[in-house]
């Protein structure tokens, strides 16, 4: 059955960042930022990735969207595409953000034929209205971000990664920029989604890969994971104060 | 290729152009006036100051400048072409060739504005058209696989050993004197002339000035062997980009 396959299947990677330096200057320099991750995801899912600062997080999401390749370990990729969701790809600050929109929606993933058709709901939904032909040197930020987020709405890969929130722009933005993020997440999407926020986790994700110092710890449905988290981060808090 | 890649190769060219155009005043008319500054620099310290001229040193010399200008400038901007997209390739996966490959087009964009002033130019000047001016599409053939190797190389080494770049600088100062682009290499004594005639770059502007000015015929066997090396260069170089990308996004040079 092609349905249970998983999209992304890891096993026991790890990935070195390494320096290189001359002979007798410094010698090479390395750090294992994932030392042995195995995980698996399937279609439809919603995966929280939990663990302390520096435990890898990022490093996985982006092995994950095929822009590291693992050093040692093995992960298969389906056939479909697989990135971050992450704002203003590849602007160019003297185009205007007609050209800009286009430009980032094929680095996502888009033919330039399906940013095109798309192109329409990104300028709505960017509420940029006139200022869609200016060049977008002179938008402010939160102009800025908003077509971003337009953008990266519109071109949503099939297995979205995302690290934090995401929600940006003023007030009003930001309440429809985290409604239209829930909406991807909840609709039949595939989402990784790497959170602090445990309640989001716990609300979101159908299962939870928990990574400590570039391991994982454990892979489970949130209601085994995120407690035996929060207990081992209070026994870890609890040992750190009385140092 | 996929569709997509290709679609971000030629969407980013026309992107980058149209930026550079709308970033000045006068735009688009830089791209002319650019090179023709540059070459009348050239043309004052060496024609006019120096007295070097023959009476064909302004030909000779702009044929030179123009070949070399678009040579240089494509190879030093693709040599940072990578690193300059180092925040783009940690987001999201784009196969890396395509960060020199968008600059290869967009200077040979501007080198094709520069070579229809340079006809218009040899022709107000006063030399006749020959059949010899069609052999100049082959030369500038062998020309470009010659840039896009050394680019491509360049592009590929520059990430990981960002000293290179320079190196490159001044590797390309050295180039420019021993290309014969404001001399003519025939004057050079022996036996420093023949070991200038391996210079590739030389080669390809006096094939140049031969079938532009001489009425000759270009020396077919090393244009071939040029623009053969070149073709093997530019595979290796590929490989080797294909074969770093990983090592390139995870770079913090």
């Amino acid at each position: 059955m092609s349905s249970t396959n998983p999209v992304i299947s890891v096993s026991n990677i790890g990935v070195c960042f390494s320096r290189f330096r001359l002979p007798f200057v410094g010698g090479r320099r390395h750090y294992w930022a994932l030392t042995d991750v195995s995980f698996d995801v399937y279609p439809g899912e919603t995966v929280g990735v939990i663990g302390r600062n520096a435990s890898g997080k990022t490093t996985l999401l982006k092995v994950l969207a095929g822009i590291i390749a693992p050093d040692r370990g093995d992960i298969r990729r389906a056939e479909i595409n697989i990135s971050l969701l992450s704002l203003q790809v590849g602007f160019i600050p003297h185009l205007p953000g007609r050209e800009n929109a286009i430009l980032s929606s094929i680095l996502l993933g888009l033919t330039k034929q399906e940013a095109l058709a798309r192109l329409p709901a990104i300028i709505e939904f960017s509420e940029l209205e006139d200022f869609i032909d200016e060049p977008i040197s002179v938008y402010s930020a939160g102009m800025r971000a908003r077509l971003g987020f337009s953008v990266a709405y519109y071109a949503a890969p099939e297995v979205l990664l995302i690290d934090e929130s995401l929600a940006v722009g003023d007030q009003d933005f930001r309440v429809k920029s985290a409604a239209a993020i829930r909406e991807i997440i909840t609709s039949n999407h595939t989402v990784i989604l790497v959170s602090h926020d445990l309640d989001t986790i716990r609300q979101l994700c159908d299962r939870v890969v928990w990574i400590e110092k570039g391991e994982t710890v454990a892979v489970d449905v949130p209601e085994k994971v995120i407690p035996d988290y929060q207990h081992h981060e209070r026994q870890r808090g609890i040992s750190t104060s009385r140092d | 290729m996929k569709r997509r890649t290709l679609d971000i190769i030629l969407y980013r060219t026309y992107a980058e152009l149209k930026s550079e155009a709308q970033r000045t005043y006068i735009g688009v008319l830089w791209w002319i006036l650019e090179p023709v500054v540059f070459m009348l620099i050239f043309y004052f310290i060496f024609g006019v100051l120096f007295q070097r001229g023959t009476e064909d040193f302004v030909p000779f010399l702009l044929i030179g400048l123009a070949l070399w200008h678009w040579f240089q400038a494509t190879v030093m901007q693709c040599s940072g072409a990578i690193s300059a997209n180092r925040g783009l390739i940690q987001q999201v996966y784009v196969p890396n060739y395509v960060f020199p490959t968008v600059v290869v087009l967009a200077n040979g964009a501007k080198f094709v504005v520069v070579l229809v002033i340079l006809f218009v130019f040899l022709y107000l000047w006063g030399i006749t058209p020959t059949w010899h001016w069609l052999e100049s599409f082959l030369v500038l053939v062998s020309a470009l696989c010659l840039t896009v190797g050394i680019a491509y190389l360049f592009a590929a080494i520059t990430p990981l050993l960002p000293d290179m770049k320079l190196l490159l600088q001044n590797g390309l100062r050295g180039l420019f004197f021993l290309s014969g682009i404001f001399f003519d290499l025939s004057r050079i004594p022996e036996p420093y002339a023949g070991w200038l005639r391996w210079n590739p770059v030389a080669t390809v502007v006096d094939d140049l000035r031969n079938v532009l000015m001489r009425e000759q015929t270009p020396a077919w066997d090393s244009l071939l062997a040029i623009g053969g090396g070149s073709l093997v260069l530019i595979f290796l170089s590929l490989t080797l980009m294909r074969h770093n990308e990983s090592r390139y996004a995870k770079s913090t040079l």
